[in-house]
């Protein structure tokens, strides 16, 4: 394997890189050494990487542009991760890295012989061409979508990375750790507010992280280099109490009220902030001119960043075309990094007086009033050509020679979570350069301003911020030639000819020109694109720009962010009952049951149906939902939420209670029993209780009765004990009278079972004598085992859900959810006895009365197979051939040795013996409808 | 939707932690007729504007109250329980 060099500057303070670690990743195959701290960008360009990515459309070759993550020119995949910005993501010990849309190499790409067919494909062409004949579209669509997109995700991939989000709380929420954020953060702590710091780098300080020259400190005002100015403003900040640092974090989202989405390293966070600063700073706007994505054209800042973060020399001879005083800084940090700076190419006529004297000493050349119009070069710049702002292409045009070309464009505020709020800004500050602010000792005045007034104003204190956009039109300088190479967006390449033909075409608004050119539509999401456009846009219009709808419209994320953060991890947690340790040591199988994990059965289910219907069977149901009706109106509540009567229910009595919506659609079923007085005691379906119980107080909300409501469901565990031996079993345990007569069925009692206060239900979902024994949750393991062992001389068995479902539908007995949806009525499913349309009122009379003067749609009836195959639940019901209704539950039934089950059919076919049709394995059985359940009718085991 | 919602019994809080229960419509008395029962079942005037509506606490007090709320902006200028009228509008 070939191996890579690695040069670097000396050592210099403030450096991200620890050169007594050496790490070694591969890069296309090959082996590339850096150190720990550089990113993979950092060790590729120091190792004389200039190529980086080839381009959407054209497959140019791109470079190191912005190297802060914000481009989309260094996108590269790792592992098994696409589209990874390389300039941000550290190097790992490892990592696999490939480059993107480049085969079979950066180096040569085929596709790159489109470049010189863009003539053929202008912007929107394909809204215009390959649409005749019909059949080429078609093809091209085809060609298109393989060609286009950008890296590709493997989907066999087995994926390590995991995320999980969190949710937090901050009175003050600062964005950006540059000067202005630190400070910020450090005011508003020492005013007691809570504070959080979010920083997308690794470590605090903004843009004075790369600044290589001296600055006067905010503290003395001495003069100190930029490195040990962020030092001890850093040290200061992780001194402070209540500043939570998030480091390597990115906030992508403000949204309504204050919530900030932040994508940290493990994950999304979630901030609610009482007041948010944004201390975001600014960011440089690309130049336009011919080829200006040329490798080795790179904004001034990721100049600066390659040889303060990495020690990185970036080139050996430097163009810098500026309309900054920035340009003038990176050219002296270049002088100092031993490059030759050829010329300072300043587009204004007057230098700032400091730094151009600095540079003419030290004899670099400085030509005002010119602009670079293009770049040489093929696949990395060779030369600049420079001309006269006025009278450009005159033949006053001149060539200079470099291999590294920075763009020092005007800064533009980094604010877009500030226009992500829309109108409702209220809480949202800005401070340091994001809000005008010039100089260290100006920004930091304006954080330590910011910091103080966050976390002394209330939440509801609101600021109105306008965006800088005066003299927007003019800051943009716009290419002088056809632009056909002049890119404005890097991510979909398009050429600033390509805007100028697109608003020529009638798109002539910002945002219909976005969407008909892409451009913003990109990775960058408009970060290094949006401001030239709106320039762009401006300037044809004749407008100042100055208008709040110059710009494309800021949606969230800020950056992107990788579906798996969003995922995040499962975090819906299971509900187990008291006595679910014994269902594990019995060996169950675990199903999930609305928020519950209950066991599905504890081998063979037809065993376990053997085992009730002749002997005795137990099964947990401590998942019922059980809740507490209480006080002088209890009866009233139950009355009017319930379809049958309950306020004349005696003490000690049950009945069965159907709970409808107000357009009459079975909602819930369960049992009430009247305790005392003023008590009832509910059951709900598994898994319901929460929703009954917001339903039993919505309606119960605001009315003037003594009607309480408790949820007494996790207090109470709950075991059903059913079969021929049940009585015999329970006997064992307890001093109530279980006798037939004296313990009837639909009766309830208190007493104790196994010496814990219980209440006992004798109802039979199974279809034999039974009881649900309710007991405070902490007995679960002790009254299951005492149960158990009084069994084991009639060999009591376990049973789980499946069973259960089973004996319940030899009974015909409905389990809501199940066999009904969300239109069944009680009369659909044969409940008319449960509904008392003599009560004045009740939740679902009056749907219930529209329902039965439009008639029976459907009918719930049972049907019995003629051999041991039964239908899937869920298939059709056919009737001559046509599908008339659907199966709601069928099982193989251990009574009948046949296939049975429930389901839907026309009222006409609702006829003891008739014939219907169900599908087996997608052929037509012919079934019989019975009426009746299919074991024990009259109900006479239930009642023994 | 991130707004913040003021419970009236726990105070402000991520809407996240309630459950909607729509808007507050008064239900026709039990004599009346079908159309009066499918126009209370279906229909909704869908407001482009402050709307009075139910809300519950579903993951704090459990409790549920109404809220004057906004719904071209979510802001919520009132809570307050059912039987009560808004302070706002009192009077």
């Amino acid at each position: 394997m070939e191996k890579r060099s690695n040069p670097r500057l000396e050592a210099r303070p403030g450096e991200q890189i620890d050169r007594s670690q050496v790490v070694e990743f591969e890069f296309e195959g090959r082996a590339v050494p850096a150190f720990q701290g550089d990113t993979i960008a950092s060790a590729l360009y120091a190792g004389g990487q200039r190529v980086f990515s080839r381009s959407f459309k054209y497959h140019r070759p791109r470079g190191l542009l912005c190297c802060s993550g914000n481009c989309p020119n260094c996108l590269v995949t790792v592992d098994d991760e696409p589209n990874v910005r390389s300039c941000v993501r550290q190097v790992d010990t490892g990592m696999k890295v490939e480059s993107q849309n480049a085969w079979p190499s950066l180096r040569f790409d085929v596709f790159s012989f489109l470049d010189r067919m863009h003539w053929l494909m202008p912007v929107g062409f394909y809204y215009k061409a390959l649409h005749r004949p019909k059949a080429l579209w078609l093809l091209a669509r085809q060609l298109i979508r393989r060609v286009g997109g950008l890296g590709s995700i493997d989907v066999d991939a087995d994926h390590d990375q995991h995320y999980s989000s969190r949710n937090s709380h901050a009175d003050v929420v600062v964005v950006g750790g540059g000067p202005a954020g630190m400070a910020a953060a450090q005011a508003a702590a020492a005013e007691g507010a809570s504070v959080v710091l979010i920083d997308d780098q690794p470590t605090l300080g903004g843009h004075l992280r790369y600044n290589g020259q001296t600055i006067p400190d905010p503290v003395d005002g001495e003069s100190r280099t930029a490195a040990e100015v962020v030092y001890s403003m850093a040290e200061a900040v992780s001194r402070a109490t209540n500043v939570e640092v998030l480091h390597g974090s990115t906030a992508f989202g403000l949204y309504q009220d204050r919530l900030v989405a932040v994508l940290s390293s493990t994950g999304v966070v979630r901030i609610r902030a009482g007041q948010v600063v944004l201390a975001t700073g600014v960011q440089e706007t690309p130049l336009l001119f011919e080829n200006n994505d040329l490798p080795g054209v790179m904004l001034s800042s990721a100049a600066r960043r390659l040889m303060a973060l990495y020690a990185i020399r970036p080139g050996s001879r430097a163009v810098i075309a500026t309309e900054t005083v920035e340009g003038y800084q990176v050219a002296l940090d270049l002088l100092d990094a031993n490059v030759e700076v050829a010329a300072v190419v300043d587009s204004s006529d007057d230098s700032p007086g400091e730094p151009a004297a600095a540079l003419r000493e030290r004899g670099v050349a400085i030509l005002n009033g010119h602009q670079v119009v293009r770049a040489v070069g093929r696949g990395r710049v060779k030369a600049a050509v420079v001309a006269p702002v006025e009278g450009a292409g005159s033949g006053s045009a001149q060539r200079i020679r470099c291999d590294l070309l920075c763009m020092s464009g005007s800064a533009q505020p980094v604010d877009a979570l500030l226009h992500q709020m829309g109108s409702s800004q209220g809480g949202v500050s800005l401070a340091g350069q994001v809000s005008g602010a010039n100089g260290v000792s100006e920004i930091v005045d304006h954080g330590n301003e910011a910091g103080r007034s966050a976390a002394s104003t209330s939440t509801a204190a609101s600021g109105s911020y306008a965006r800088g956009e005066e003299g927007l039109a003019t800051a943009i300088r716009l290419p002088a030639g056809g632009g056909e190479r002049t890119y404005v967006c890097y991510c979909e390449d398009v050429s600033a000819h390509d805007v100028e033909q697109a608003i020529d075409e009638g798109f002539a608004d910002v945002q219909t020109l976005k969407r008909y050119t892409t451009v913003t539509m990109g990775p960058c999401q408009g970060k290094m694109c949006g401001r030239t456009l709106a320039s762009m846009c401006a300037a044809r219009n004749g407008s100042s720009a100055g208008t709040g709808d110059s710009y494309t419209t800021f949606r969230p994320p800020y950056q992107p962010v990788t579906l798996a953060a969003l995922a995040g991890r499962e975090r819906m947690p299971f509900k187990r009952t008291s006595v679910d340790r014994v269902h594990r040591v019995l060996g169950a199988r675990m199903v999930e049951s609305g928020p519950w994990l209950r066991p599905h059965s504890y081998g063979s289910p037809a065993d376990e149906c053997v085992a009730v219907r002749e002997r005795v069977g137990i099964i947990d149901v401590g998942t019922l939902g059980k809740l507490e009706v209480l006080g002088s109106d209890a009866g009233q509540l139950l009355d009017r939420l319930y379809t049958h009567r309950f306020s004349d229910l005696p003490i000690g009595r049950i009945r069965y209670g159907l709970m409808t919506s107000d357009n009459g659609v079975i909602m819930d079923d369960g049992t009430v029993a009247r305790l005392g007085t003023e008590r009832y005691f509910v059951t709900t379906t598994s898994g319901n209780a929460d929703v009954i119980e917001e339903w039993f107080n919505w309606w119960n909300a605001g009315a003037a009765n003594c009607a309480h409501v408790v949820n007494v469901t996790a207090a109470y565990g709950a075991v059903n004990v059913a079969g021929p031996r049940a009585r015999e079993t329970l006997a064992k345990l307890t001093d109530i009278d279980l006798s037939p007569r004296a313990f009837r069925y639909m009766r309830s009692a208190q007493g104790q079972v196994a010496g814990v206060p219980c209440l006992l239900l004798r109802i039979g979902f199974v279809g034999e004598a039974g009881w649900e024994v309710h007991f405070p949750a902490e007995y679960g393991e002790h009254v299951w085992h005492a149960i158990m062992d009084a069994g084991s001389e009639f060999d009591i068995a376990p049973f789980g859900l499946e069973a259960q479902r089973i004996l319940r539908l030899e009974k015909g007995h409905v389990i809501v959810g199940q066999d009904t949806d969300a239109i069944s009525t009680p009369m659909d499913v044969g409940s008319d006895w449960a509904v008392r349309f003599d009560k004045p009122d009740f939740i679902g009379r009056g749907g219930l009365a529209v329902a039965a003067e439009r008639g029976l749609q459907q009918r719930l009836v049972g049907f019995v197979m003629p051999g041991t195959s039964f239908p899937e639940d869920g298939t059709p019901v056919l009737s001559g051939a046509r599908p008339v209704g659907r199966v709601t539950s069928a099982r193989l039934s251990p009574t009948l040795g046949r296939g049975f089950g429930l389901a839907y059919v026309p009222p006409y076919l609702a006829v003891e013996g008739e014939a219907i049709q169900v599908l087996v394995a997608d052929r037509p059985v012919s079934a019989r409808v019975t009426l009746d359940p299919v074991y024990d009718p009259e109900g006479l085991r239930l009642r023994s | 939707m991130s707004f913040l919602l003021n419970c009236p019994n726990c105070g402000e809080r991520s809407v996240n932690e309630f459950r909607f229960g729509g808007e507050v419509v008064s239900r026709p008395s039990p004599d009346a007729g079908p159309d009066e029962w499918s126009s209370y079942f279906f229909m909704r005037p869908n407001l482009a504007g402050i709307q009075r509506e139910w809300w519950n606490h579903r993951y704090g007090c459990r409790r549920w109250f109404y809220a004057l709320r906004d719904t071209s902006s979510n802001a919520v200028q009132e809570t307050f329980w059912p039987g009560q009228r808004p302070p706002a509008t009192a009077g």
